[in-house]
């Protein structure tokens, strides 16, 4: 079998296997690029509120729980403590809340994971454990693979000798001239 | 394609029979003592590079990926940083609050110094050096490392969550 059939063939099945994970890291790298302007996994939701405490040195669970469930009742207490400020912080699910004891004041902080996206960034990052490192490292090496070989499938004028070198030259230097002034 | 097909079916069966044999194998050799944070910085000096278990309640979720975590004693300046590390990959901004369990190894850093000691940075040769220059800078730099900060964190391995501490 001729090399270059045998770079189509391999160049077909193994980017049919590929696309999945392509998908994956081009989009989580889109939202991991933006880290800096957003959270990429979480939607943040703050939200200011005033309550009413009972004016006493030990507030208890169940004080907290009614101030709590009087701004949202959908809200699930986990657990308080009095921070070093003097201020109640509150643990709930999926957030926290600060509250000032004696003016009533707080701070309500509440995530919500961004559906799939949150997942990709996982495998994006590969912090799902050491097996998954080893896995999306074989799906690195498929990806450069089905780059590489896709060079070399076209013959003619818009094969890599001629057109497709242009190409590929382009390609490495945009990165290269942003590397160059910034790096 | 089939062959392509079955090869992944095989390699993923693989992995996943290697990763469960693991846990089994990792869950057998945890130490058995489990430590509250206040424990642990107690008998910080003695467990440092061994593994223990610490248990507390996550005040902090690195919000960076949750790379690391801070597990919090009885109150929030007695607290212990965990790395999430490889084996435990990252920690979630839902784990906040929660009482975790977490086995890890012990590690003791002294602040600044260990940056610039050129005894553990570089190893023995550089200890030969004998010129007054040299001497000066090595009892500067131990001088420092015996005044600097001492810092414990974790390197975790496991991380188990808790329905209730119980003192």
């Amino acid at each position: 079998m001729k090399i270059r059939k045998l770079l189509r063939i391999l160049h077909r099945d193994f980017g049919y296997f590929i696309v999945g994970m392509t998908i994956v890291y081009a989009l989580s790298g889109i939202y991991l690029n933006h880290r800096h302007d957003f959270n990429p996994d979480y939607k943040i939701f703050i939200t200011d509120f005033q309550v009413d405490l009972p004016q006493k040195d030990a507030i208890t669970e169940k004080d907290v729980k009614a101030a709590l469930i009087s701004v949202n009742e959908d809200v699930v207490y986990k657990k308080h403590y009095i921070n070093n400020e003097g201020f109640i912080k509150v643990f709930i699910e999926n957030g926290e809340a600060v509250i000032n004891p004696e003016t009533g004041k707080g701070t309500m902080q509440y995530l919500q994971k961004r559906p799939i996206i949150y997942s990709m960034n996982k495998l994006h990052k590969a912090s799902i454990g050491t097996v998954w490192k080893w896995v999306s490292d074989i799906m690195a090496v498929i990806l450069v693979f089905v780059a590489v070989s896709g060079l070399f499938i076209l013959k003619g004028k818009r094969g890599f000798n001629r057109w497709g070198w242009w190409l590929m030259v382009a390609g490495i230097v945009v990165p290269l001239v942003f590397a160059l002034i910034y790096i | 394609m089939k062959n392509l097909a079955l090869l992944s079916i095989v390699v993923l069966v693989f992995f996943g029979c290697g990763n469960q044999s693991k846990k089994q194998q990792e869950a057998v050799d945890q130490p058995v003592v489990v430590l509250t944070v206040d424990e642990l910085y107690e008998k910080a000096a003695e467990l440092a590079d061994k593994e223990v278990i610490v248990k507390g309640t996550v005040m902090h979720v690195c919000k960076q990926g949750g790379a690391r975590c801070f597990l919090m004693g009885s109150n929030e300046d007695i607290n212990i940083r965990v790395e999430a590390g490889e084996k435990i990959g990252a920690f979630t901004q839902e784990q906040m609050g929660s009482d975790l369990e977490i086995a890890g190894i012990l590690k003791i850093v002294r602040t600044e110094a260990d940056a610039h000691n050129p005894g553990e940075e570089h190893g023995e040769d550089e200890t030969t050096e004998t010129d007054s220059v040299a001497d000066e800078a090595h009892r500067i730099i131990a001088e420092s490392l015996e005044n600097a900060e001492i810092v414990y964190f974790i390197e975790g391995l496991t991380v188990k969550e808790i329905k209730e501490i119980t003192e």
